[in-house]
């Protein structure tokens, strides 16, 4: 009982936790994939106005 | 919140917002969104009400021009259409009977002409040159059929 108070507090610093870099790196492509994507339609349709 | 949890958010979010900018002001302020007239009509009627008493090519100021058009299984009329280069065209359509679709490709021109409504388009032809026209809505055994030119000299 005790130690679920004390974790709560040390969540942040605990050596344990996950790193979120890789899926900061995946969203990122993500993003880039959509918006490429995006422009790509995009310019389509103003090559067509 | 993680910091790069933060960062990805207010990525996210700001394209989201961006493009959502883009299109709406192209749609709302520049009038590129896609036809959506909302003009009705009696689909039985069509041949004695006005403008489609008599469909055809109209000139309407200087290099600008509006096609009265009737669609219907499995024809457009009028099906020769010809305007000189850098003509605005406004196309003002309805069906006499089902569904049809107007498509002019290699431009923006696509257009759902369903009976009961007139749907209005309007185009730029800066290119000369002929453009196919397709229906590209089911409307029944005729359908692969259903086209038309549109010359642009």
């Amino acid at each position: 009982m005790e130690d679920v108070k004390k974790n709560v507090p040390e969540q942040e610093h605990n050596e344990d936790e996950k790193s979120l870099k890789g899926t900061f790196a995946s969203v990122m492509l993500l993003a880039g994939f959509l918006i490429a994507s995006w422009a790509g339609v995009f310019l389509l349709f103003m090559d067509r106005v | 919140m993680h910091r790069l949890e933060e960062i990805w958010l207010s990525v996210s979010a700001g394209v989201l917002v961006l493009f959502m900018v883009i299109v709406g002001y192209q749609a709302f302020a520049l009038g590129m969104g896609p036809p959506s007239h909302q003009e009705t009509i009696d689909p039985q009627k069509v041949d004695e009400t006005e403008p489609f008493d008599e469909p055809g090519v109209y000139e309407t100021g200087e290099n600008e021009y509006e096609v009265v058009m009737t669609l219907q299984a499995f024809s457009f009329t009028p099906n020769e259409i010809e305007v000189p280069a850098g003509a605005e065209v406004t196309f003002t359509m309805t069906s006499k009977d089902v569904t049809h679709g107007f498509q002019v490709a290699g431009t923006n021109i696509n257009a759902m002409v369903m009976p009961g409504h007139i749907q209005k388009i309007t185009h730029t032809f800066k290119e000369p040159g002929n453009y196919l026209v397709l229906c590209n809505e089911y409307c029944g055994t005729g359908h692969q059929l259903m086209s038309t030119e549109i010359m642009v000299k």
